[in-house]
């Protein structure tokens, strides 16, 4: 499943309320909560701060992919956070993190899991995207970066 | 003079589409008395990107790896079982690298005559037209690439097939 099909307005929160690594990751689960694509909280939350628990995935320009594996979802199921003034991720290269993939995925989906961070990974790349990503000031605007970028 | 079709690869990705075309591609090989070959491809080149990018640790990428591994040997069984409730044998292969890449590699292997494969996700982003893998090897192979469709139809086909 593409970047595209999984971000709706409704899975992106801008500007991000959280100042620390853990509040940004519990406020991006809450928007998955309030959007309806999981139906509990705390697990989630628990998955990926123990996928953290093995490296930050703080990566270079101000970007974040927090994801886990986990059976409160049952297909890929991702958000997307904007935080403008920066939050310590313990990044690769040691910038405050302003822009947040975060991704789920059942532990049956590897395959589908690979491909949507690959497809991160790239949009990563692109500093031309990143710009555009981190001013964008609406759910809408985001998705249609996603589209288009 | 042999047939049209000596030599026919599936290409397995474990999707919906991928089964239709492993029904389709088991009545073309009864028909055409064709020699059937399923791969399946575990993408390590996105697996080693995903590290390089530091988006995966190293235990992560060989948790992943482990996991496509078996998706690899479970999908290319039920390619086999397909076969086998129709009376075919089925080859299989599992290749690991970048996708586009190994198939053609196969393709060139087993002097493929025909590759058959499910339906292409649509584009519905430019990244799309770059990178998806399915539709890289379908314009890179140089045999011939059957796209199967109308999965209520082969399953018919398949169905009817004694």
């Amino acid at each position: 499943m593409a970047l595209v099909d999984l971000i709706t307005p409704e899975v992106v929160k801008v500007p991000l309320a959280g100042k620390t690594k853990n509040e940004v990751i519990r406020e991006l689960v809450q928007v998955l909560l309030d959007a309806g694509r999981i139906t509990e909280l705390e697990s989630v939350y628990d998955a990926l701060l123990t996928r953290e628990a093995l490296g930050s995935t703080g990566l270079e320009q101000g970007v974040a992919v927090p994801h886990a594996k986990t059976r409160a979802v049952r297909q890929l199921t991702a958000a997307i956070g904007i935080a403008p003034q920066g939050v310590d991720f313990q990044s690769a290269d040691g910038e405050l993190s302003k822009l947040f993939f975060l991704l789920l995925a059942p532990p049956d989906q590897s395959g589908p899991h690979i491909q949507a961070l690959a497809e991160i990974a790239r949009l990563a790349k692109s500093p031309t995207f990143l710009r555009l990503l981190a001013g964008a000031s609406s759910g809408r605007e985001v998705a249609e970066l996603i589209r288009e970028g | 003079m042999e047939g049209p079709i000596r030599r026919i690869l599936l290409y397995m990705d474990g999707s919906e589409g991928s089964i239709t075309a492993a029904q389709y591609a088991i009545c073309l090989s009864r028909y055409y008395r064709a020699e059937l070959t399923a791969l399946y491809v575990v993408n390590t080149r996105a697996l080693g990107d995903l590290l390089k990018a530091r988006i995966f640790v190293k235990a992560e990428q060989e948790e992943y790896l482990r996991d496509l591994e078996e998706d690899s040997q479970r999908y290319l069984n039920h390619v086999r079982s397909l076969a086998r409730k129709k009376g075919l044998v089925v080859q299989t292969a599992s290749a690991s690298g970048t996708v586009h890449q190994e198939i053609k590699n196969c393709v060139l292997a087993n002097k493929i005559d025909l590759l058959v494969m499910g339906e292409l996700s649509s584009v519905r982003s430019r990244r799309d037209e770059l990178y998806d893998e399915a539709d890289r090897a379908l314009r890179t192979v140089p045999c011939s690439v059957l796209v199967v469709k109308d999965e209520e139809r082969v399953a018919a086909l398949y169905d009817a097939l004694v």
